[in-house]
């Protein structure tokens, strides 16, 4: 009779252990990480290299970030022929309301841009130069120094990568078509068109 | 359908048998017990070698065998894990005998092995590692050991996580119970490895049937059994330790366990366990991979008391393991992964590191047993055992800022499990069990990940009740079981945009298995078994919803499924002869309502480029195939072995091929004795190749064709020292001995990275 009482013990210290183990209650995430917005804001520069005229931004924008929903919005960069501009791209999420430009500027060593694309192939319409560096000396692409040189409208290309190996052989060029080569992971890809009046 | 056929078999196998016989009327009955301790072995296998006779021990040890003819016979007496008993019986008359059966692999003088271990009875068919054999694959992880199972193979993510698959069936499909418990992680994922310990193991079985009856939901391919050594019921102490160092990775294996008993206390024993490893950067033949490191720590440990009517017993398993995940395994979008896939190598070429950097993962697991079983009169037996685990898995991924440092999947899993037993033994040659089955489990994801959960917070309860009835008569035995399942399923989330999400499921389940086993002659066993099973959907398979960075593709789950349904039915041969032992399984399984992930002509665009877009779906699948194992014992040093697995499955809605089925696999090997017979330092020496074919039977969809078959040749030598009272067991073995460049197509990293390159490994056990 013992053994009997022994297992009802048990079988009471069952019983509460299975109903005090219940599920969380599920909370909202803040997803601090997707980029819902870029925006490439082009200022001429004159001949001395001194800001002129009225900067033009460009924006792509995907309001649903990684959700299964609509497609992203991507605005045409219009710019015009035989110019020189500053390119400074900043990136926005608008789900956070956060500043992701502040976030890459402090992990520049890990983080860069190209620029690829029929605007920079064949006869190119456009070249691109950094203007920036991170502490080792290597290139960000945040900003960048962009000329105007074609006739035709084409497309411009605008890859992130990140945690690539950037003294890999080439990756110093903003147009290296094989970046996956330097190892990494693509944060942004995307295409604009472009059209110089 | 199998019905009609089994005691249609079974009748003319009777028939056959009892015809042609002389006026032979004697006979012999007997107790097989353990030798240490005198407690009934229950299964035990008594043949009557010259008569073709023979019986299967009960719960209380007994057997008896009849129309046995006057004169001098030969009895064998065999149970696994145990030393084979021959001996000459010389019958004038009706008589009684008992057999005393030593452990094969435990010969440590004051410690007794515990009888109460229940053995599994089935008329399933059942493979085991066991005693040398475990021993040469000790260091292994869980499915690496189990492949030395025809019919099991691991379906991998890398090198370091790997599921075991039963008959091309894994992860949900598949059931793993540690030490009787039901294994409960996120077995849903293809890159979440079993959490156990393989050290934990005196004995690895795999059941390749359905066993839905008795062990619950999701085992409709197979069970996966890791028991530990059984608690001794004498005073005395052992122990054992293991090191082991491999060259790939660079790694270090460790393991100390300790058994014994309590010299005041008769009937009550422990033992305890832990093991440790680490292990840097794996290595193809070619290229090191970066960010593979492991580090694992876990220990467990036992404590029970039993006498002859009562045995008890706790038991905690802490499992805990760091592995890092090739870097280049995570895909920024679709075009990076084409560009990885076409390049067929990482980009990315580290030097050797044993630092694990993000992506990784960090999961631990405990588990906590109480068990206790309580003998009535009659031969009946109460049971009951009851099991508290615990499964967080953290995920981490490369990621901005302060964010790298935070889990992007952090989830906590409690299950709460209870079942009880009462075993019968109403009539001789009947006995069976009916029992009542309780899982209750929360699954939560923990707030803070920065990420919108994969899968949705839920609360999960099922009940269960069973009746299994076995029949015996001589060597037949017939066995037959039924088994209701009600499970409830409460779930929430909050999606993007914060709305909560809430959904309630209800899912019933009839199933039911009947099997038999017969043998057909002193040397020939037939066995056969029909079982359905089933197994609701899984959390992912209900409600995924997003990015998956291994396949840059959007997993769509689907609520509105319904439980899967599977009808296998096995039949198995086995030859054992002095000099050749032949097992050959073949089955079929039919699974109702088999969900899938199927790609989509879908493509999803954003801002972080394009996206596949893969729905899962359920249809009609249909799994075929056969397993071989074969040993030949050429001469008393040479011995030659084979084991081989073929396995076929379709979508029969579709008229198409399953994605990640095992391929044809075939290894052959030949190992010299250096000593003959019983010797007290074995050496032997062991040389083997194992070929594995491509994939003919490709899905529609794939990213990247099937690889190649490939070759691999394993060399292996192990040798024992006595040291008084003590054994020194060195082994040597190296994996992959040339060193091949090879891809399998059961690797789902096969898209861009190689399998390991050679490995040489060094092993020092030391019994005391």
């Amino acid at each position: 009779m013992k053994n009997y009482s022994y297992l009802m013990t048990l079988f009471a210290a069952v019983a509460l252990t299975f109903s005090s183990c219940k599920s969380y209650d599920p909370v909202p995430e803040n997803e601090g990480e997707v980029i819902t917005d870029v925006i490439l804001k082009f200022t001429e520069l004159n001949s001395a290299g001194s800001p002129t005229g009225t900067p033009i931004e460009v924006r792509a924008t995907d309001p649903d970030g990684l959700e299964l929903g609509n497609g992203p919005t991507i605005e045409t960069i219009t710019l015009a022929r035989g110019k020189t501009y500053l390119m400074e791209v900043s990136l926005f999420n608008s789900i956070e309301n956060e500043d992701i430009t502040v976030e890459i500027e402090e992990e520049k060593e890990e983080h860069q841009f190209f620029f690829l694309g029929t605007a920079f192939q064949g006869t190119a319409i456009l070249t691109y130069a950094y203007d920036d560096e991170d502490i080792d000396g290597n290139p960000v692409g945040l900003r960048g120094i962009v000329q105007t040189i074609g006739f035709n409208t084409a497309q411009m290309r605008v890859v992130l990568r990140h945690d690539l190996n950037k003294n890999f052989t080439g990756a110093n060029n903003p147009n290296w078509e094989n970046f996956v080569q330097a190892g990494g992971e693509t944060d942004l890809d995307i295409t604009f068109p472009v059209v110089l009046n | 359908m199998s019905k009609p056929i089994v005691f249609l078999f079974s009748f003319l196998l009777i028939a056959a048998n009892s015809f042609g016989q002389e006026e032979c009327l004697l006979v012999l009955r007997g107790k097989v017990v353990h030798e240490e301790n005198n407690e009934p072995i229950e299964g035990a296998y008594v043949w009557l070698i010259d008569s073709e006779k023979g019986a299967v021990t009960d719960s209380q040890g007994i057997f008896r065998i009849s129309k046995i003819c006057q004169g001098e016979q030969t009895l064998k007496v065999q149970y696994l894990g145990h030393k084979d008993n021959l001996e000459k019986v010389n019958i004038q008359s009706n008589m009684s005998i008992t057999i005393r059966l030593m452990a094969e692999d435990v010969q440590l003088e004051g410690v007794e092995i515990h009888g109460h271990e229940d053995a599994l009875l089935t008329t399933n068919t059942v493979s085991g590692i066991y005693g040398d054999e475990l021993r040469i694959s000790r260091g292994q992880n869980l499915g690496e050991t189990l492949r030395r199972i025809p019919g099991v193979t691991t379906y991998s993510s890398g090198s370091s996580i790997q599921k075991p698959v039963i008959h091309g069936l894994h992860s949900n499909r598949i059931l793993i119970l540690n030490n009787g418990v039901r294994l409960e992680g996120q077995q849903w994922g293809a890159d979440h490895a079993p959490e156990i310990d393989p050290f934990v193991a005196r004995e690895i079985s795999v059941v390749k049937g359905a066993e839905t009856v008795r062990f619950g939901p999701d085992a409709m391919g197979g069970v996966i059994l890791v028991n530990p050594a059984p608690l001794p019921v004498k005073g005395g102490q052992s122990g054992e330790i293991d090191l082991i160092g491999f060259s790939n990775g660079r790694g270090i294996t460790g393991s100390v366990g300790l058994l014994g008993g309590s010299k005041k206390i008769k009937g009550l024993g422990y033992w305890i366990q832990s093991s440790s490893r680490i292990a840097g950067n794996l290595q193809t033949p070619d290229y090191m991979l970066d960010n593979t490191g492991a580090r694992e720590f876990n220990f467990s440990g036992a404590l029970g008391y039993s006498n002859s009517k009562l045995g008890t017993e706790v038991y905690f398993s802490h499992f805990q393991t760091t592995i890092g995940i090739l870097t280049d395994s995570h895909t920024g979008n679709l075009s990076d992964l084409e560009s990885i896939i076409e390049n067929g190598r990482p980009f990315r070429t580290p030097d050797f590191t044993y630092d694990i950097q993000n992506p990784k993962q960090n999961v631990d697991h405990q588990l906590l047993k109480l068990k206790g079983h309580y003998h009535l009169a009659d031969g009946a037996k109460l049971n009951i055992q009851y099991a508290f685990q615990r499964n967080h898995r953290q995920e981490y991924d490369r990621r901005r800022g302060e964010l790298n440092s935070r889990p992007s999947l952090d989830l906590v899993l409690f299950t709460n499990t209870l079942d009880l037993s009462y075993n019968h033994q109403t009539r001789k040659n009947w006995n069976g069990a009916i029992g009542f089955q309780l899982i209750q489990q929360a699954n939560s994801n923990i707030p803070g990940t920065g990420v919108v959960p994969l899968i949705p917070n839920y609360d999960m309860f099922n009940v269960g009740f069973f009746a299994i009835e076995k029949f015996t008569s001589g060597p037949l035995e017939i066995e037959g079981g039924l088994r209701y399942d009600f499970r409830h399923v409460e779930s929430a989330r909050v999606n993007r945009g914060g709305v909560l999400q809430e959904d309630v499921f209800d899912f019933n389940n009839f199933s039911a298995f009947i099997g038999a086993m017969y043998p057909i002659s002193r040397n020939l066993t037939f066995n056969t078994n029909f079982g359905t099973a089933w197994r609701p959907p899984s959390i992912n398979e209900q409600f995924s919803q997003g990015l998956h960075h291994g396949l840059a593709a959007i997993e769509i789950g689907n609520p509105d499924f319904v439980s899967e349904q599977s009808f296998k039915w096995m039949n198995t041969l086995n030859y054992s002869g002095s000099k050749v032992n032949v097992e050959l399984t073949g089955y079929t399984n039919t699974i109702k309502n088999y969900i899938y992930l199927n790609p989509t002509e879908d493509r999803f665009v954003s801002l972080r480029g394009t996206f596949n877009v893969f729905e899962y779906l359920q249809t009609d699948a249909f799994f075929m195939g056969t397993d071989l194992s074969a040993i030949w014992t050429v001469t008393s040093h040479w011995e030659l072995f084979s084991r081989g697995s073929i396995v076929r499955a379709t979508n029969t809605t579709e008229d198409t091929f399953l994605p990640f089925i095992p391929t044809d696999r075939l290894e052959t090997g030949l190992s010299y004795n250096f000593q003959t017979g019983v010797s007290e330092n074995n050496s032997k020496i062991s040389f083997s190749n194992l070929a594995v074919a491509k994939q003919h039977r490709e899905p529609d969809f794939d990213l990247a064709p099937a690889p190649p078959a490939y070759m691999i040749w394993n060399l292996g030598f192990q040798t024992s020292f006595k040291m008084g009272n003590d054994k020194l067991n060195f082994g040597f073995q190296v994996t992959n001995l040339f060193d091949k460049a090879y891809k399998d197509y059961m690797n789902r990293f096969r898209y861009f990275s190689h399998e390991l390159g050679r490995n040489v490994l060094i092993k020092l056990n030391y019994e005391f």
